[in-house]
């Protein structure tokens, strides 16, 4: 039983990634996609719980969830009339791409499976978040730092090109 | 290689922390600025950009005799490579951020978050040519895309220049997202982020052949990431496009800056991570994929893609882009011979080459400053209209096409040396055979400027050409033509560029 | 306990999704979905062998920039995205031609 549970939520949480990652990727409607990208997006915070990542899975659904979907969620809602019954959204030239795609996991699969990964048993359990923390503020620091420039830099960008008054 | 701690680092970080206080600084003035003159604002910024740019460039220039060493536990390296490369990095920030001074383009736009964002990529650039860990050079590269995106999208008015950056940020989003996934798949491989560490793991016999094809994929996936930043085929397609749609000195930036950062982490991935030093022979391969030749491959096909794309161009910006495609498969020739020459090689034909790009380019600024267009019509006649312009225009162009006595050929010749001594003869000679037709689209500009104005009807009146412009040209042109009398001093070159190769 | 590889199948099969997305997609702000769910899968990617081959947190702390990153750049796409609206009207990608091929 003990080892029941995971199972099954590994494979729920599977099923429930893929399918809305397709509706992402072929849904009709652009909001819709929008919402299953949120359940893609909370089933991969599941996976790093699942993987012992608590402070990633932590990170995932405060950061993707809430910031970058809700970013994706106000684009969609400002660059599209709304108020128009069907938010149809057109895609072209499905077919060859489906094979594209299927020809690239299939290669993925093959590469997966023939690659003897060399496993190690993990130092130890427990929570990571003092471990992530230790390891930014010595090995990992000046990416640290180098990632408050991007962000910075980011938060600059987006306010320029947003902003209505070009000669401000 | 000693390897030192976070104070310790501080030391050999000097110019990266000077151009990000720099950019903290010139951030701040801006807000204070807000309520001057437009003019007076464009002073205030620029000014002391420029100064902390020159210190910057000071101090890279006195770090570059220090020992080689890893910095920062092994996310960066401090070595000849990387700081002659500093270098370059500086030297085009400084001249493209006197290139927005007196832009057509750029006139009507507030310049101060041009000037952030120029500072920020330079200093990203920096680390990004030093990186030797995986985080770390994901984190460079990113920050580098990131920030040309808005650069590119500068005009906010101007449509093309807000489909450029939109094409550049999808293209640039799915190339590093690939590039990510190979990523994962190597740290997956060899159980570590450092390319060193990759390095031993890789050359473990064991695991070898087992991983296979693996590491094919994982050298296919980072080289769409590396090669979007290269702009090599078969990831050029934004180039064109972004080239054409953002403001000129932004292009002529984008034409010389990420590109070589592109290629120092081509060359630090693949000889730092993939390949070992082998005594007389330079480098042996490492790991069970034959990536020289995917690499060899790749630099045939982009430079002949772009000579030939160039030829039916009649758009100078876009023409130039192809250019600039054609020429990262020259540099690309240096980077594949797996000898200590071809990386010194690769070096000086990207020095020579940002004296050429940008002079071809601050051309094209000039000439949009007076004439309002980027088409070839319009540079008819323009001898007869100023001759200075012509002339220096005809020194780049020789240049760019390698011809001797211009500093082109030397770059050209150290690359295909390289080549032939590394018994790669015949690449050598597609290079050659690449060359020559790239002349005839050069020399078509050339032919439109000086000869095809006899049907102007208009009297012409001479081009307008500020003298800060003018000395910009002649401070571009002069190293393209005494490039070649540095074959005297080439031992001394040569001695320095012994230090390019300690780290590896 | 649950495999290495099938964690790394699923990630192969939201990279191929995400493929599919961005080469079918039309509208600018689908294509970036699709572009997030690469991400997605490299990170996948990353937390596992993290956990199976490396033994220690480095994949997370790559995982972890990741996501930061991520979010700037999606940030910034949308920034553009608008940017671009407000003179079209309209995001889809055919009608961004001006600038041929």
């Amino acid at each position: 039983m003990e080892t029941l549970a995971p199972k099954i939520i590994f494979w729920f949480f599977t099923a429930l990634m893929l399918g809305s990652a397709l509706i992402v990727v072929h849904g009709r409607n652009l909001v819709h996609s929008g919402f299953a990208l949120l359940a893609t997006f909370f089933s991969a915070a599941v996976f790093y719980a699942l993987l012992g990542a608590d402070f990633l899975a932590g990170a995932q659904v405060l950061i993707y969830v809430g910031g970058i979907l809700i970013l994706l969620l106000f684009g969609v809602m400002l660059t599209n009339r709304i108020f128009d019954v069907n938010l149809k959204t057109e895609t072209f030239q499905v077919v060859p791409s489906a094979l594209v795609s299927a020809g690239v996991f299939a290669m993925l699969t093959l590469v997966i499976l023939k690659t003897p990964w060399r496993q190690v048993s993990l130092l130890e359990e427990g929570p990571t978040t003092a471990k992530i923390g230790n390891l930014l503020v010595t090995t990992y620091l000046l990416p640290f730092e180098v990632a408050s420039v991007l962000l910075l830099v980011a938060l600059l960008g987006a306010a320029m090109l947003v902003r209505r008054r070009s000669d401000l | 290689m000693q390897r030192l701690d976070t104070i310790a680092s501080l030391k050999y970080f000097t110019p990266e922390i000077v151009v990000v206080f720099t950019m903290m600084a010139v951030l701040l003035l801006d807000l204070v600025a807000m309520k001057r003159s437009r003019g007076e604002r464009r002073v205030l910024i620029v000014a002391p950009a420029l100064i902390g740019l020159a210190v910057a460039l000071y101090y890279s220039v006195t770090l570059a005799e220090s020992p080689a060493a890893g910095l920062f536990s092994g996310m960066v390296a401090q070595d000849g490579f990387g700081s002659l490369l500093r270098i370059v990095f500086l030297v085009t920030s400084i001249f493209v951020l006197l290139f927005t001074l007196h832009s057509r383009e750029l006139a009507g736009v507030h310049p101060g978050e041009l000037v952030v964002l120029l500072l920020t990529v330079t200093a990203a650039l920096m680390w990004m040519s030093n990186s030797v860990n995986l985080l770390m050079i994901y984190l460079a590269l990113e920050t580098v895309s990131i920030a040309s995106y808005v650069m590119v999208g500068y005009l906010k008015s101007d449509r093309l220049s807000n489909e450029a950056s939109l094409k550049y940020v999808l293209f640039g989003a799915v190339s590093t997202g690939t590039m990510l996934f190979g990523m994962s798949l190597l740290y997956g491989l060899t159980g570590t982020l450092d390319l060193y560490g990759i390095r031993s793991a890789l050359a473990n016999q064991e695991v070898v052949v087992e991983s296979a094809p693996a590491l094919m994929i994982v050298v296919i996936m980072v080289l769409a990431g590396i090669g979007f930043k290269m702009a090599t085929v078969p990831f050029h397609f934004w180039c064109p496009d972004v080239y054409t749609g953002a403001p000129t000195p932004v292009t002529a930036f984008l034409s010389v800056g990420p590109k070589v950062a592109g290629f120092a982490v081509l060359v630090r991935f693949f000889y730092a991570g993939m390949a070992r030093p082998d005594g007389e022979a330079g480098f042996a391969m490492v790991g069970a994929v034959n990536w020289q030749a995917i690499l060899i491959g790749i630099s045939i096909v982009t430079m002949t893609l772009g000579n030939v794309t160039a030829l039916l161009q009649t758009n100078l910006k876009r023409l130039l882009a192809y250019s600039s495609i054609a020429h990262a498969g020259y540099i690309m020739m240096g980077a594949v011979v797996l000898s200590g020459e071809g990386i010194q090689a690769m070096v000086a034909y990207v020095v020579i080459y940002l004296f050429m790009n940008l002079g071809a380019f601050l051309v094209v600024i000039v000439v949009h400053n007076a004439v309002g267009s980027f088409d070839l019509k319009d540079y008819a006649g323009i001898w007869r209209r100023s001759p200075l312009l012509t002339i220096l225009m005809g020194v780049f162009l020789f240049s760019l096409m390698g011809i001797p006595p211009f500093a082109g050929f030397l770059a050209k010749w150290y690359v295909f040396a390289a080549v032939i001594r590394a018994d790669l003869g015949w690449f050598a000679v597609v290079g050659v055979l690449n060359s020559a037709v790239g002349a005839f689209y050069y020399i078509k500009i050339l032919k439109t400027m000086f000869l095809e104005g006899d049907d102007v009807p208009e009297p012409s009146s001479p081009l307008p050409l500020h003298p800060m412009h003018a000395g910009l040209l002649l401070l571009l042109a002069v190293p393209n033509i005494i490039g070649l009398l540095l074959w005297g001093y080439l031992d001394r070159i040569t001695e320095y560029s012994q230090k390019l190769l300690e780290i590896l | 306990m649950i495999p290495l590889e099938y964690y790394l199948l699923v990630s192969a099969a939201l990279f191929s999704l995400g493929l599919f997305g961005l080469l079918t997609r039309k509208n600018a702000i689908n294509v970036l979905m699709s572009v997030e769910l690469i991400f997605n899968s490299g990170n996948i990617n990353l937390v596992a062998f993290s956990r199976f081959v490396g033994g220690d947190v480095e994949g997370q702390v790559f995982a972890l920039f990741v996501i930061a990153i991520a979010a700037c750049e999606a940030a910034v796409a949308l920034a553009i995205v608008m940017s671009l609206f407000r003179h079209l009207k309209s995001v889809s990608l055919e009608g961004a031609s001006a600038l041929k091929g």
